[in-house]
């Protein structure tokens, strides 16, 4: 036999389990020794490549005609085929067609528009928590938002409403490679599923709002009808769940990093660079994934048509090649490259209003707040989302 | 390496700029003020507002959909000249190109 030149043959890979409980709940030494691996390293376990070094995932990401997503972002096919065609799981043309119709209310202008009862809503939820001084950070703070306000402008009836932040969270666990987490949530995306298909119909839509535009856009020709119950995924998929563990994280690290906290005390035209630099530590969304085309060479490792990749945010905003001391909580970083709202045509379409809904908290609280003290705290266990499920904190005034 | 011009205020620079990164990656390494981009380059946030004055501007590509999109939400009032920085590749082409940086950006 021929030897093969070393750079065509060069296929790192690694026995590494990276959604084992002990690596969802601390993954970055996982992360940093994939990174180390290689560009692209083939994970034996799930027979996917990780992509989890920042100019690799970053590549992957902004390079849609070699890692297209209208075969799926998840990591198993079953998930891949129920989301087929919605705005995240689409390319081109069908992709641009239903984005634009997602973006809508989510637009720098439109998100203006909900600033002042933004604000106000956060006011006074800070009030009523800094006068109690003990409080659950998810429970009591993060979901406040997303869950009233949020929830609202997506539109469902009542019954969808309640279940919303359910749902969100064992949809995007049957993001996850084919495991018992992943199994055991598909019994509730069928729940959501249905609903998505039977509820969230014209006359049954809260008037004007977001859910009900989608089949305004399908009436008026401008997205398939069929594809109205999977695009109202996109907004009840990540709207609330995202957000509330971003929140979560943020009070968490800040609890954690008091020097941190006072910069921002003394400061607080650094709230938007310390938003960002929670996201770049905690990427609420750890994963999605891609199929791959075409042959493609990432820095001498060549991904074979018909592999799949799995970028890794977090593992990307934590590079050590892109960002100096990356472990180091800097609010003074303002890394606006971080990945955790993806980049490329997904770019996450409700970043405006995250952000939005982050700096109306953290504004007050830092005119009130001198101290975040964890009393105890509890992560959330799921294959692709991070952040807490309990958060519980004494806040000194 | 082509020469963009940018004008902040009353101040103009010119920088080698660095082809295959994009404008507003270039001006933000340059030290360019008055850019946010607060998305990081994703036509999600429209703080990367320019109004190309001067130069080349028939080697700029077409404003697409996302670009388009966002330039209706500038802070600053949109032109005929406005682009988002961001969806701007550098290439040679460019060279000589002078654009204004928008006064308000969020």
């Amino acid at each position: 036999m021929t030897p093969t030149p070393q750079s065509t043959v060069r296929r790192p890979t690694s026995d590494l389990d990276v959604y084992s409980d002990e690596a969802l709940l601390n993954p970055w030494p996982g992360y940093r020794e994939l990174r180390d691996a290689g560009p692209v390293v083939f994970l034996e376990r799930y027979g996917m490549y990780a992509a989890t070094r920042y100019d690799a995932v970053s590549h992957v990401l902004r390079s849609p005609e070699v890692f297209p997503s209208s075969e799926g972002v998840m990591m198993n096919d079953e998930m891949n085929q129920v989301l087929r065609g919605n705005t995240l799981c689409s390319d081109g043309e069908a992709h641009s067609a239903s984005r634009r119709v997602i973006v809508r209310p989510l637009t720098p202008k439109a998100v203006r528009l909900l600033q002042d009862d933004i604000r106000a809503q956060a006011r006074k939820l800070v009030e009523e928590l800094t006068g109690r001084r003990e409080f659950d950070a998810v429970t009591d703070l993060a979901q406040y938002l997303p869950v009233t306000i949020v929830s609202n402008l997506v539109g469902l009836p009542e019954e969808g409403r309640e279940r919303m932040l359910v749902w969100a969270s064992e949809m995007f666990n049957c993001f996850g490679p084919p495991n018992d987490r992943t199994r055991d949530s598909f019994v509730v995306l069928g729940e959501m599923m249905e609903y998505a298909t039977t509820q969230a119909v014209p006359g049954k839509l809260r008037p004007g709002s977001w859910a009900e535009a989608i089949h305004g856009a399908a009436a008026r020709g401008e997205v398939p009808a069929d594809k109205c119950p999977v695009m109202m995924i996109d907004y009840m998929g990540p709207s609330l769940d995202t957000t509330i563990f971003a929140i979560s994280s943020a009070v968490w690290l800040f609890a954690r990093h008091p020097d941190q906290w006072d910069l921002v005390r003394e400061d607080p035209s650094l709230i938007p660079s310390a938003i960002n630099e929670v996201l770049r530590m905690e990427a609420p969304i750890q994963d999605f994934s891609r199929s791959v085309a075409v042959d493609h060479e990432i820095d001498g490792v060549v991904l074979p048509a018909g592999s799949r990749v799995i970028a890794f945010y977090g593992a990307a905003n934590r590079d050590e090649r892109r960002y100096p001391d990356p472990d180091r909580f800097d609010v003074r970083r303002n890394p606006t490259d971080h990945l955790a709202f993806g980049a490329g045509p997904h770019t996450c379409v409700g970043m405006n209003l995250a952000r939005l809904e982050m700096r109306a908290l953290f504004e007050v609280l830092v005119e009130r707040v001198t101290r975040f003290e964890i009393r105890s705290e509890q992560r959330a266990l799921h294959n692709i989302l991070r952040g807490f499920a309990r958060l519980d904190v004494t806040v000194h005034v | 390496m082509p020469k963009i011009t940018y004008r902040v205020g009353d101040e103009t620079t010119t920088v080698d700029a660095t082809v295959g990164s994009s404008m507003m990656h270039d001006a933000v390494r340059n030290d360019i003020g008055g850019i946010i981009a607060e998305c990081g380059g994703n036509a999600m946030c429209a703080t990367c507002h320019v109004y190309v004055e001067d130069g080349p501007v028939d080697s700029l590509p077409e404003v697409g959909f996302a670009e388009d999109e966002m330039l209706d939400c500038t802070a600053a009032p949109r032109e005929q000249n406005s682009r988002l920085s961001c969806q701007i590749p550098v290439t040679d082409a460019l060279d000589g190109l002078t654009v204004r940086v928008a006064d308000e950006q969020a």
